[in-house]
């Protein structure tokens, strides 16, 4: 029941700007937090822009997208809607310079499978990252309960996949459309496209779905406006000029989707690594300190959680999740 | 829990199981062949404490500990001189006082405290209180005797009630006989259809049985003691408390908000043709309580749901 859950709530927004505005603030904090002794020049040297984050962040979108299609076993969809609102809703109280996006990437696609009842154990599942394997377990499996708490634990998440099933089933049986199955690669096509986009924090799933169905037909040169008019809002004139506009918007946003210059994410990346917080690098020298005394610590209580130190050595290197050869 | 060993010979319960501990008023513990051994004359001394033991007073260790069966053995002891009862002071204070003293000399003896003089008290009071000590003996005796007395009576009246039973079941017995014959009597004398005076007789007959039944059998409700049963057990037990209930729960269909145009409901999918465009269930699946109208059914309402979101 999307109407009344939580991803209704408190993850679906009523406009781009309040996506901005906390974006815009999760950066601040975080330079206000690691740079109070810079001057504001050095700062806008030392530190990423929300600019940087917005084009880092989707380029890491789009390896979420190439990890998740390249996958073994093969994952349903909605893995892939889920992960994509995980990663989305991580970001928007986040920033990718405290955490960074390639490890967040691989626990919020590991929750997914857990969430929407994908069984794969972790062995299986880092099976598919290239590089140090163990390194990857230590890291989804630390955070994994970071990423739950931040997304405040509304795990359920409401896709346009089953939305899309039910608009086929409805023009099958009220339309006089010719085969509406050929309508399926154009609408998969855009349902893909709309996770690169905020449209998932903006609008509801089946909004994006009818988007998707409307978007897909008028390639195939049909016209199913009349169903939308005479079918669906038969009964509710007045609420179609809004969802006429929602469908516009979210094709809009899947028109001018761009994918960041290379040159530009690698500039990025290179001042990310300097940025970042080593707190949360799991290479640094920090990060080992922090998880030793935690180790410590937690030795009394709990003598087999051997994984945090599994992989520790400082000799390997940080292409963690090398997706970005590909 | 650490293994029972015998303190002389050592052997425990591991190498032999059907060892055997034993123990005397001294409370130190022997297993059953070192008594074989060391008491075959009858008598001779503890090996631990060189206490002077009488072969026929050891018994078998019950409890764990020995000085547990030490202490029952002075209690008994102490127990046979120190027999007054509350009834034998004047205030309670003065029995509880008397109870106390008791624990004293029991816990003294128990703990090798103070010997000496504790066994001189327990003479001194059996010296001056022998005749208290004699006469509460008898009392005992004389309690036991009544409680004997009362099982006769009772088996009296059993007997009693036994032959009282035999009785009626011989009268009535004799009072169908004579029915019987009365009716063949009147059979062979009457002038009247045989069927009316059969009728009448089984009349009678059916009205004497129920006046039977009506009478009460008298139940018993004591016991010989005078303890009576049935209610007096019932009143142990606290009353089961009656729960409070409110009104009957009424069921009201959940009213959904589904922020879109109408959904149809399940009979309306199957009418309308929706259920032929996606697989239908198999013979498994519809043991389970699967429809295909149920999956159809949400694909809609998830399409349709929140479709006037934003406005």
């Amino acid at each position: 029941m999307y109407p009344t859950s939580s991803q209704r709530k408190y993850w679906t927004f009523s406009n781009e700007q309040e996506i901005q505005a906390l974006r815009l603030k999760q950066n601040q904090d975080y330079i206000e937090k690691h740079g109070a002794d810079m001057d504001p020049q050095t700062r806008l040297h030392f530190f990423l822009t929300p600019e940087e984050e917005r084009l880092l962040l989707k380029q890491y979108e789009l390896h979420l997208r190439d990890f998740c299609k390249r996958f073994d076993p093969p994952m349903p969809r909605c893995i892939i809607g889920t992960a994509f609102h995980y990663f989305k809703r991580f970001y928007l109280h986040n920033s990718p310079m405290d955490f960074h996006p390639k490890e967040i990437l691989a626990t919020c696609v590991y929750l997914s499978c857990k969430v929407e009842e994908f069984n794969v154990s972790i062995g299986q599942f880092v099976g598919n990252i290239k590089g140090d394997r163990l390194k990857a377990m230590d890291i989804i499996l630390s955070n994994e309960l970071l990423l739950m708490q931040q997304l405040n634990y509304y795990l359920t998440v409401h896709n346009p996949y089953r939305p899309i099933e039910g608009f086929l089933i409805d023009i099958k049986t009220r339309c006089s459309m010719a085969n509406p199955e050929r309508l399926r690669p154009g609408i998969d096509e855009f349902v893909d496209k709309t996770f690169l986009t905020d449209a998932c924090l903006l609008y509801s799933p089946s909004q994006i779905a009818l988007a998707a169905v409307l978007h897909a037909a008028s390639k195939e040169q049909e016209n199913l406006d009349s169903y939308v008019t005479e079918s669906l809002f038969h009964s509710a004139q007045n609420k179609l000029p809004v969802l006429v506009e929602a469908v516009r918007k979210i094709r809009t946003m899947v028109r001018i989707l761009d994918f960041p210059p290379k040159d530009r994410v690698k500039a990025i990346e290179k001042k990310l690594d300097k940025c970042r917080n080593q707190e949360n690098n799991p290479d640094s020298q920090i990060y080992k300190q922090r998880m030793k005394k935690m180790m410590c610590e937690e030795d009394d209580i709990d003598l087999d959680s051997s994984y945090h130190l599994a992989a520790t050595d400082s000799s390997i290197d940080g292409s963690l999740m090398n997706i970005s050869q590909s | 829990m650490d293994e029972q060993a015998c303190p002389r010979c050592k052997t425990t319960k591991y190498r032999n199981p059907s060892l055997k501990l034993m123990v005397n008023v001294c409370g130190h513990t022997l297993c059953e062949s070192c008594v074989d051994l060391l008491f075959l004359k009858g008598s001779g001394s503890c090996p631990e404490c060189n206490v002077p033991l009488r072969r026929s007073n050891f018994r078998v260790q019950m409890f764990d500990d020995p000085m547990v069966e030490k202490e029952i053995d002075i209690r008994k002891r102490i127990l046979r001189d120190y027999n007054k009862k509350e009834e034998d002071f004047e205030t309670l204070q003065e029995y509880n006082d008397y109870l106390e003293e008791i624990e004293c000399i029991v816990y003294n003896l128990c703990n090798n405290i103070d010997l000496l003089n504790t066994n001189k008290k327990i003479e001194q009071y059996k010296k001056e209180n022998r005749e208290v000590i004699m006469r509460n003996k008898t009392k005992i005796g004389r309690e036991e005797y009544e409680l004997e007395e009362m099982l006769e009576i009772e088996k009296q009246q059993e007997e009693l009630r036994r032959i009282e039973l035999q009785e009626i079941e011989q009268e009535n017995k004799k009072k169908k006989i004579r029915e019987k014959e009365a009716l063949i009597d009147e059979l062979m004398s009457s002038h009247e259809d045989a069927s009316k005076i059969v009728s009448a007789f089984a009349e009678q007959a059916e009205k004497t049985r129920e006046e039977a039944k009506t009478i009460p059998a008298v139940k018993r409700s004591e016991f010989s003691t005078g303890i009576k049963f049935g209610r007096g057990t019932q009143q142990g037990f606290l009353p089961v408390p009656k729960m409070e209930e409110g009104p009957l729960y009424n069921y009201v269909a959940p009213k959904l908000w589904f922020d879109g145009p109408p959904i149809p409901s399940a009979p309306e999918i199957e009418g309308k043709g929706y259920v032929q465009h996606i697989r239908g269930e198999l013979p498994a699946e519809r043991a389970g309580g699967y429809r295909s109208v149920i999956a159809c059914q949400r694909a809609l309402q998830e399409a349709l749901q929140g479709l006037y979101h934003g406005s």
